[in-house]
């Protein structure tokens, strides 16, 4: 929905006056824009900084081609473009249509008629991508608006041209799990298939208002994509042969997109004719509403000091959320093209003294900001903790590391550097980073810290001979005192940079001041197949080396290690609630290790023998230590304190409503709560009286916290989200 | 003779005023349908005010028409498209609104492939009739009620032509022959000259009922839907006694309807609105509004060279 402009958007870009926001994100914003001779258009721009990348300016690029190969019928008319500009935009059609998802949210699954007219149009908007060897590869809900002509397919930013891998990064699974083809969720080519798989996903969806494989963390979607049975409960019984065929795991047993629409509809009437009345009435509604006046714009509001408030401006959350989720590859467009009511509240500053006199609301509070920087990379290499450093917030967008501003989540555009995220730790107050050697033949490493004042990447004088820069997989673990631990590989990188079955790995530990290696060890070998980094979470105990180490994909280990030599001293499989759930730290203390799965168990540092367990038949989240006291998500039982030394259970939170707690992430403590997630909330309970004290709106699965700007950062696939820490 | 603002642009597009025209507003009604005014949509020279912009007919008095374009702004209810912006004096007439996009009744049937469906014409003939009745409430009569002056919009009908059976020629002077009059819609007494009166508005609203269920202004009566055949045929009684009050339509029509909403100012509680909800246009109706709205989104129109002051009677700077 439109909201007014903020001081500091541009007047116009290119010929186009800007009268409105549409949405916005990490990536950039969308605008309502009109040109001189007063033609309405969704004018998308990309950051000037992350335009300073030249693999995401390719792909603004190829997003403009491919909503031109797709045509004016079935794609938002291109109506401009400039992506060469300092702030490259494109302009589209403004699309009078809701997203698909927003329509099945707001009037319910559609009917059969609907579904199939839906779906025979759709097949011919894929029909004509992929006879221009193009193919989508993130088809989903809120990538097709419905207009009273019929879908348009929108958001081509991971769209790519078939055999065209020059925007692949290895591993990157891009795609929406919910919609995925399984060979898209095995890593593997996503062909027209693929996009015949997700368009029936998606008219599984229309018709029921479910996504055929479910909801749920991303992990565990990727698993039923690729193995479980569609559920096609709800879907008309006249369909259901059809769409099951179309959602074979085997790609060669789906029938082509001719086929499917030659089965869905015989083409008679309009497609008007074949829309329920109130989706109609709807987009009838959007196409009067767009000619109403545009809202002034704002003027600059004083920059909040601190996060005290944790009341935030009313919004939408909903819709909010939903052209949020829209935002696939590049930018919300559906969002953009969505149309509808101006919308002037939300983004008001609200008088000092005002906030106060409300009563204090608790329940449901909105996030302090939101940033859809819309390539979170939760998936594939994985996402690890967003670290605070120099005042600004560092975390994985795209698999590269980038930062924002903690006070309003927005990308801060100067770029020093483009590196993959796992390649880069804090540390001593300073950015380390893995980077090419320049100084030899330019294929091997060197560890580096990035000088802010300088804008400037030093080399150290840690030299990682003989290593692989090439290889993306490289990993840079930890830095304790003037030790880094990197995980190295040597031997050619493939094609897409990733692991080869030639490849040899070691864990390496190197002295930054001196810049020799203290030890160097052999690593298991990785298929070329795997899409999974050798460490989930590293930590230095003393004289230990503790990590979540996956010697195989999929299999975590808790391994410990010397850090004077670098040997094995144990090493004992950890039965995590999914390997992903391990990437939230390490929970060690000087005598300790502690474990969550099945049992919540502490082993002992020095041997791996069991000190402790506890057993009460639930299964418990992996563990936050703070001050000596061990805090898991109990299965079923809520945010659980335990005393580390000794495993004596010391309160279970007092809440009736502990059914939907969620054990795939560790607990955030802070002074005066600790938060965990429970259903669509995150739950902040008092640690005096174990009572839920406030929640918070969450779609996120991973929790981080940056205690130095007193924030929780929630991370899901398409959203990083922050909330206050107390 | 040429007056200031007016005239051709260099690309040809027609200008009244500020605007500039992007298209006809009646481009697609049937041949021969009768349009009491030229209708517009047109857009100002900066592109940012989109309007629907009326000016009169050759034949029509432009003194006239102005005068009522003037009294229609202060007209009220729901379903009504008041002037909001005039031409100025000695300019040449034209009178203005906000632009919404909507289809006259004529082009709204052609889209459809004939006549609309009962429960369209009923929320139709509902809307229509609360709105003379808060016009009737004002002491003005609209005297302009025909099936081209009826848009329908997504969201329900607009009254347009306000006046113009006055602005066609003054009381006493037979009106039957004069241009963009519609013949099957002028009340008998005013045809032969008679000053328009509440009861002339009910019967062209009868007309324009029947034609938006059959296709003609003066229908058989067998071509009627049955549950609108007595109230159409009492409309258009040529005998002024024999039409029914505007309270009786909308009684017959929406018997077990609820009125709702707040009354506000002059306007009585609603039961249109009831009758106006999802599914009360044919989609394909639906579709061609959307689609005037998405295409004048995307015209763009020839930008007018810097005004520069033209002396009176003179041209238009040529393009450069």
């Amino acid at each position: 929905m439109p909201t007014p402009l903020t001081h500091d958007d541009p007047v116009a870009l290119g010929p186009y006056r800007l009268l409105a926001r549409l949405g916005s994100g990490g990536m950039g914003t969308v605008y309502l824009a009109r040109s001189a001779g007063g033609r309405t258009v969704a004018l998308k721009t990309m950051h000037a900084g992350i335009a300073a990348d030249p693999a995401a300016r390719t792909r603004f690029r190829l997003e403009a081609d491919a909503a031109r190969v797709i045509g004016d019928r079935f794609g938002a008319r291109v109506m401009d473009a400039d992506p060469l500009a300092k702030t490259p935009w494109l302009a589209t059609e403004y699309v009078l249509g809701p997203p698909l998802d927003e329509a099945v949210e707001s009037g319910g699954p559609l009917p059969e008629q609907s579904v199939r007219a839906l779906g025979a149009a759709l097949c011919s908007a894929l029909g004509q991508l992929h006879r221009s060897d193009v193919v989508h590869r993130d088809l989903k809900p809120s990538n097709i608006l419905v207009t009273a002509y019929g879908p348009k397919v929108i958001d081509f930013g991971i769209a790519r041209a078939i055999g065209d891998d020059r925007l692949t990064r290895a591993g990157a699974a891009v795609g929406t799990p919910a919609f995925m083809s399984p060979e898209q969720a095995a890593g593997q080519d996503h062909d027209a298939a693929g996009d015949v798989f997700a368009l029936a996903g998606v008219l599984v969806y229309a018709a029921t208002g479910r996504a055929p494989f479910g909801h749920g963390q991303a992990a565990d979607l990727l698993y039923r994509v690729r193995y479980a049975e569609a559920d096609l409960s709800g879907v008309p019984a006249a369909l259901v042969p059809l769409l099951a065929r179309c959602l074979a795991k085997e790609p060669g047993e789906r029938p082509t997109t001719e086929q499917l629409a030659a089965g869905l509809h015989d083409g008679s009437g309009e497609f008007a004719e074949h829309l329920p009345p109130g989706l109609l009435a709807d987009i009838g509604r959007r196409a009067a509403e767009v000619w109403r006046p545009a809202p002034p714009r704002l003027p600059a509001q004083p920059v909040e000091a601190g996060h005290d408030m944790v009341t935030s401006p009313a919004r939408h959350g909903a819709s909010r959320r939903r052209f949020l989720a829209a935002a696939g590859g590049a930018l919300a467009v559906s969002a953009a093209a969505g149309g509808g009511v101006w919308w002037y509240r939300g983004r008001r500053a609200v008088p000092a003294g005002a906030e106060k006199k409300e009563p204090e609301q608790t329940r449901n509070l909105e996030p302090l900001w939101e940033n859809n920087g819309s390539d979170l990379d939760v998936f594939g290499w994985g996402l690890l903790a967003p670290y605070h450093a120099n005042g600004s917030i560092w975390l994985n967008l795209h698999a590269i590391a980038k930062r924002l501003d903690p006070s309003t989540g927005q990308l801060q555009e100067k770029m020093p550097f483009d590196t993959d995220w796992w390649q880069a730790t804090a540390a001593n107050g300073r950015l380390y980073l893995l980077d090419t050697d320049f100084t030899g033949n330019g294929r091997s490493m060197v560890i580096a810290a990035w000088d802010e004042k300088q804008n400037y990447i030093h080399p150290t004088s840690t030299r990682l001979e003989a290593a692989s820069a090439e290889i993306m997989p490289n990993q840079l673990l930890c830095i304790s005192g003037d030790v880094a631990y990197v995980a190295v590989g040597y031997g050619k990188a493939p094609e897409d940079k990733g692991f080869s079955d030639s490849q040899i790995w070691t864990l390496r530990a190197a002295d930054l001041r001196t810049g020799r290696t203290l030890w160097n060890k052999p690593l298991p070998k990785r298929s070329g197949k795997s899409k999974r980094l050798h460490f989930l979470a590293a930590k230095v105990v003393g004289d230990r080396l503790v990590t979540h180490q996956e010697p195989a994909d999929g299999k975590v280990h808790i391994v410990v290690r010397d850090t004077r030599d670098g040997t094995v001293l144990w090493d004992e499989p950890y039965d995590a609630d999914g390997p992903d759930s391990l990437r939230s730290g390490i929970a060690a203390d000087e005598n300790h290790v502690y474990l969550g799965g099945a049992r919540l168990r502490a082993l002992r540092l020095s041997d791996g023998g069991q000190a402790w367990a506890l057993r009460s038949g639930q299964a418990y989240s992996p563990p936050t230590l703070h001050e000596g006291v061990l805090y898991t998500v109990g299965e079923g039982a809520g945010l659980t304190a335990v005393d580390a030394a000794r495993g004596k259970t010391l309160w279970t939170e007092t809440t009736a409503e502990a059914d939907r707690a969620y054990t795939g992430w560790r607990p955030i403590v802070g002074t005066r709560y600790a938060y965990y997630k429970n259903g669509l909330q995150l739950r902040a309970v008092s640690l005096s009286d174990h009572t839920t004290a406030l929640t918070f709106r969450t779609t996120a699965e991973h929790f981080h916290t940056d205690t130095r700007a007193g924030l929780i950062l929630g991370v899901d696939p398409g959203l990083i989200s922050a909330y206050p820490l107390k | 003779m040429r007056t200031p603002g007016t005239g051709q642009t260099p690309r040809g597009a027609r200008r009244f005023g500020p605007y500039t025209v992007v298209t006809r507003l009646d481009a697609g009604i049937p041949a021969h349908t009768p349009v009491p005014e030229h209708r517009f949509i047109a857009r100002s020279a900066d592109g940012d005010r989109t309007v629907l912009l009326s000016s009169p007919l050759a034949t029509a008095d432009p003194q006239r028409f102005m005068a009522e374009a003037d009294a229609s702004r202060y007209l009220l209810g729901p379903w009504v498209l008041p002037a909001v912006e005039l031409a100025a004096p000695g300019e040449q007439a034209w009178h203005a609104r906000p632009y919404l996009p909507a289809l006259p009744l004529p082009v709204a049937l052609a889209v459809h492939g004939g006549p609309l469906p009962e429960r369209t014409v009923r929320a139709l003939a509902v809307a229509l009739a609360e709105n003379l009745a808060v016009i009737h409430g004002q002491n003005l009569t609209h005297a302009g009620l025909c099936p081209s002056a009826a848009l329908i919009g997504a969201d329900g009908p607009r009254l347009t032509c306000f006046g113009a059976v006055r602005a066609a020629g003054p009381d006493g002077a037979p009106r039957r022959e004069s241009a963009g009059l519609d013949p099957g819609s002028l009340p008998p007494e005013q045809a032969t000259g008679g000053q328009p009166r509440p009861l002339g508005d009910v019967y062209a609203l009868g007309a324009t009922l029947a034609y938006a269920a059959t296709g003609y202004t003066m229908p058989e009566r067998e071509e009627l839907p049955p549950a609108l055949r007595s109230l159409v045929t009492r409309c258009l009684s040529r005998d002024p006694v024999h039409r029914p009050q505007l309270s009786q339509v909308i009684d017959e029509l929406a018997g077990d309807v609820a009125p709702s909403g707040i009354p506000a100012g002059f306007a009585s509680p609603t039961r249109a609105e009831a009758l106006l909800g999802p599914g009360w246009l044919p989609g394909r109706v639906v579709a061609a509004i959307v689609h005037q709205s998405a295409s004048v989104l995307a015209a763009e129109v020839a930008v007018p060279a810097p005004a520069q002051p033209s002396p009176p009677g003179g041209s238009p700077a040529p393009a450069a």
